[in-house]
């Protein structure tokens, strides 16, 4: 009975894996491929499905060469990487002053944040798009992340790190004379690194993956973001090319996936912590 | 102060609540994107176009549905899923990563993916149905099979997220509640439905309205899989406020509905504050 059961936990153990891992695994596999051997391998269902021995790089090089995907990999990393500073810019000293500074009203600026947690971008797309334009963002790479940059998931996530750490410490820095900014810059952010480097983790995955605003936002093709350049290849009406598709993908996620596999906790914490807004 | 909550506040107030007071405003306007200069003030006629239009109404019931399949089907797979990988198991953190890799994975490239895995004629999972005997299926071409094809991509790709959220719930709950139960006599089953699931009520109610809101907001599945179609059976409403607005050139009647839409998803957040705020008695 024992070895039966160990042998039956296995093998669902295993289709579970199968199960979230065999997408992967053919898309990243036919990446590799030419179209017709992409075709000539599903049907019928085998090892080669999921394998190549003879793996060509063509698709990938098609990619850089004719759709510009090593430009739309440069606007992605531009646009995420300055998403997350000016993110943790902004958002760190808001959450300073509102557990370190006595002011009138801030539970009310508080409740005022707490309000834009909950409205959901897809049904601000319009007015948002007319005031970005407005400031003369549009088809620009700051007007992708200039929108999100004050965080309220951030403001929550930092605030709920300052809050934890003892308020000795800073009252030790006043005593010997250190003013606001030097208490925030070298007492407070020291202090704080792992829910800077979670925020840091999880706004470069929201903006990594961003798609419906790059795609209102933008325009022109030199400037596409690496998600529409994906989209790009599939959206109904156009004859897709299966290979060239799959390696655009497989590009767009790899990044991700090895940030994720290094600093795994970091993730899952945050992301968790995200709620409402995903 | 003012240096240090100045630019949040002043940020948030352009790119938040302007764009909120501008969109209920546009939603009584008549106007086009190209020429916002020249709008016509006309009531509340959109929004009685939005409630009486049956375009605009399949909009909303399909995206109500989808949300209710998405519900009704990834909460019992992650929370028996949970329950399993809580069990004493090898490679466990192992298996726990693979269930989570969608979660990073973006919207754009799930789609893509699943677009090409449903093809009829040459994707991955006509073939396995091939593979054991079962006729091959239409997905996303058919009006029939579109809508719970992405139902099904959804819970692929949530159904991590909702596990590693009900697995934190589990590892809070005492084992030897567990045990006290099996001491009793309770089985597995018993022992899932009778003491861990009402022990996971609040858990369970952020992860029903966490996907509730998750599936409310999707956009890339109907603009990258279907369209919208066949015939408007996956025209989710992020998609049709997008359509409208910068397709059709209507942003006045996108605004109706996005107001709507913003006032539901509210109301959907506001009430699981109040569900996680009650008390629980265990």
């Amino acid at each position: 009975m024992k070895p039966l059961r160990i042998i039956a936990g296995i093998l669902v153990l295993l289709a579970i894996c199968a199960f979230f891992l065999m997408p992967y695994a053919w898309i990243v596999a036919s990446s590799f491929k030419p179209q017709l051997e992409i075709f000539r391998d599903v049907k019928p269902l085998s090892w080669r499905t999921f394998i190549t021995l003879t793996p060509t790089l063509e698709n990938f090089t098609q990619l850089f060469r004719l759709r510009g995907a090593g430009g739309a990999m440069v606007n992605s990393a531009i646009v995420s990487l300055c998403q997350v500073g000016f993110t943790l810019a902004i958002c760190a000293p808001a959450a300073y002053a509102l557990t370190r500074m006595r002011f009138r009203g801030a539970n009310v600026v508080f409740a005022l944040v707490l309000m834009t947690f909950l409205l959901p971008i897809e049904s601000l797309m319009v007015p948002l798009y007319m005031t970005v334009a407005g400031l003369g963002l549009q088809d620009t790479l700051v007007g992708v992340f200039i929108p999100w940059i004050a965080s309220p998931f951030g403001l929550f996530l930092l605030r709920q790190a300052f809050e934890e750490l003892p308020r000795e410490l800073d009252e030790a820095a006043r005593i010997d004379g250190a003013g606001h900014f030097r208490i925030f810059w070298s007492v407070v952010l020291p202090n704080v690194r792992t829910a800077l480097a979670t925020l840091a983790l999880v706004i470069f995955l929201f903006s990594w993956n961003a798609f419906l605003w790059p795609l209102v936002i933008l325009s022109s093709p030199r400037n596409a973001v690496i998600q529409i350049a994906v989209a790009q290849s599939v959206a109904p009406g156009q004859l897709p090319n299966w290979g060239e598709t799959f390696a655009g993908a497989t590009l767009a996620t790899v990044p991700l996936i090895l940030l994720f596999l290094f600093l795994q906790r970091f993730f899952v914490r945050g992301i968790a912590m995200s709620g409402v807004k995903g | 102060m003012a240096a240090f909550l100045g630019p949040f506040l002043l940020l948030l107030a352009v790119f938040q609540y302007w764009p909120v007071a501008q969109m209920v405003r546009d939603s009584l306007y008549d106007f086009e994107l190209l020429n916002p200069g020249l709008r016509k003030f006309v009531w509340l006629e959109n929004y009685l176009y939005v409630f009486t239009d049956p375009d605009r109404q399949q909009a909303f019931l399909v995206t109500f549905g989808f949300a209710a399949g998405v519900v009704a089907t990834v909460i019992p797979t992650a929370f028996l899923l949970a329950a399993y990988l809580n069990g004493r198991l090898p490679a466990r953190a192992v298996v726990r990563t693979i269930v989570f890799l969608p979660v990073v994975t973006s919207a754009v490239v799930i789609a893509t993916m699943w677009t090409f895995l449903l093809e009829p004629n040459n994707g991955l999972v006509n073939s396995a149905l091939s593979a054991i005997g079962l006729p091959r299926l239409a997905f996303l071409t058919s009006k029939a099979q579109a809508l719970p094809s992405i139902i099904l991509m959804m819970l692929w790709q949530q159904t991590g997220f909702a596990t590693v959220l009900f697995l934190s719930g589990l590892q809070s709950i005492p084992a030897e509640v567990e045990e006290a139960a099996s001491i009793d006599g309770a089985n597995t089953a018993q022992r899932l439905w009778h003491v861990t699931l009402p022990l996971l009520a609040r858990t369970t109610v952020f992860v029903v309205v966490m996907m509730t809101v998750f599936s409310l907001q999707a956009f890339a599945p109907p603009l990258i899989m279907t369209g919208g179609g066949p015939e408007g059976t996956t025209n989710f409403l992020a998609f049709d406020i997008y359509t409208l607005a910068f397709n059709l050139q209507q942003p006045g009647l996108a605004s109706a509905v996005s107001v709507v839409f913003m006032l539901v998803v509210l109301a959907i957040s506001l009430l699981q504050m109040r569900l996680l705020r009650a008390r629980w008695n265990y």
